[in-house]
């Protein structure tokens, strides 16, 4: 590497050594953030989330129990419906959520520095939870167990090029088989879906349903996913 | 920018209304500077709710449009002089610019020489509880500058205007600290053999 100018004002464009320790912090920016503790202490002083409605609307409220009493009907036969329909649909509406929510730092983690940390870290709350494969070369960042309509699965937050990936893991009967053609990337077949600018593809190997969601191309995604070492 | 002063003069109804539609998606973002400027969970916990409380109180000033992740930094910022103040002996002062050590020469300073190599891979091999331990050896607003600037991806107008100091006072203090925190972490690069040994 060339050394930079000891002068070099600092309205020129940063030297190169400078531009890697800048991407380095840059990665502390989605470093994962456990809020529960503060979440807890901000709810003891300050009021609930107030109601979307003005309270003033009293002739609203019968219409609004009827309605409820519709809502509860119909989330009781929806729930009734998931419970006795076997393996849930992984959306991608529903993954990208689940992404989402462990980047913003939502979603209790815990930070863990490899995948056997994450297994280890895994096992201790669900200790049926299918193994996540290794993946060599990507950071490992946190991990949690969500629940995917009503299915439990096992989240990694990884990062490549300081880009966070969650990989997600079930037991392949727990989730419903695609009914979309695939893509076949290195002789396995891949489900890619994409919703705004996140990409998921998924797979079925070893028992596994295997998920990846990032804002990075399917094709990188796949590449990662053929490197996972079962 | 309009700091807040006190109780939220507004219905304590909207008040909560408009914290929790503009700040509550954004605690994490001040928990994390919180734990990165402090260096542990429990002051940041302390700091961030100090922050997001004088939030809720001032609500009212914030100005809807504007920029609330700017404005909730400004109010991290004097909380955290606010404790630093607080926490020195009786009779001494905080002095905030300690920017008395000199920024290394690259011509010979081991940790500005190409010791780095790929200095991307190198610096990736720390973890991030490494690096925010070697943020902890710079000076308070040199480490501030470089969690708006490099952390927070904010722009140099944006962080001169939160540090209260002019534009060049923030990207002099973001190359300056860059190389400080290289100069923390080359200790720990040298011992685990991360970097190529260019000096005896």
């Amino acid at each position: 590497m060339t050394s930079q100018p000891h002068n070099q004002t600092p309205d020129d464009t940063p030297p190169p050594l400078d531009q890697a320790t800048a991407r380095r912090l840059a990665r502390l920016g989605t470093m994962p953030v456990d809020t529960r503790t503060l979440d807890h202490r901000l709810a003891a002083v300050i009021p609930p989330r107030p109601r979307a409605l003005p309270a003033q609307r009293t002739w609203l409220r019968p219409l609004r129990a009827v309605a409820a009493l519709l809502l509860m009907a119909g989330l009781v036969g929806a729930l009734v419906y998931t419970l006795s329909s076997g393996p849930a649909q992984a959306s991608v509406a529903v993954m990208a959520q689940v992404h989402e929510d462990i980047v913003s730092g939502k979603t209790p983690v815990m930070q863990v520095d490899s995948i056997d940390a994450a297994n280890r870290e895994l096992s201790k709350q669900w200790p049926d939870s299918p193994a996540v494969p290794n993946v060599p070369q990507q950071h490992v960042m946190a991990c949690c167990m969500k629940s995917v309509k009503n299915k439990r699965v096992a989240c990694v937050l990884l990062k490549s090029r300081d880009i966070p990936i969650t990989l997600t893991v079930a037991n392949a009967s727990d989730i419903k088989r695609p009914t979309t053609p695939g893509v076949e990337h290195r002789g396995v077949t891949y489900q890619v879906q994409t919703t705004g600018n996140l990409n998921m593809i998924t797979t079925r190997r070893n028992d596994r349903w295997i998920c990846l969601i990032a804002q990075l191309p399917a094709d990188e995604l796949m590449d990662i996913a053929a490197k996972l070492q079962f | 920018m309009n700091l807040p002063t006190g109780q939220p003069h507004s219905r304590p109804g909207e008040a909560a209304r408009r914290f929790y539609e503009l700040v509550w998606p954004l605690r994490a973002d001040v928990l994390r500077v919180a734990r990165i400027l402090s260096g542990n969970f429990t002051d940041a916990e302390d700091l961030a709710q100090q922050t997001l409380l004088k939030a809720f109180a001032g609500i009212d000033q914030f100005a809807e449009g504007t920029n609330v992740k700017a404005w909730l930094m400004t109010i991290l910022r004097h909380a955290r002089v606010d404790r630093l103040r607080a926490a020195a002996p009786e009779g001494t002062t905080v002095s905030l610019d300690a920017l008395d050590d000199p920024l290394a020469d690259p011509h010979t300073d081991p940790a500005e020489t190409g010791a780095w190599g790929n200095a991307d891979e190198a610096l990736a091999a720390f973890s991030d509880q490494q690096v925010i331990d070697a943020l902890q050896d710079l000076p308070e607003n040199i480490r501030m500058t470089l969690l708006l600037v490099d952390v927070q991806q904010m722009d140099h107008h944006e962080a001169a205007t939160i540090l209260e100091v002019p534009v060049g006072t923030v990207k002099s203090r973001t190359h300056r600290g860059r190389a400080m925190l290289r100069r923390a972490l080359h200790p720990i690069a040298r011992e685990h053999r991360l970097i190529r040994e260019t000096h005896k």
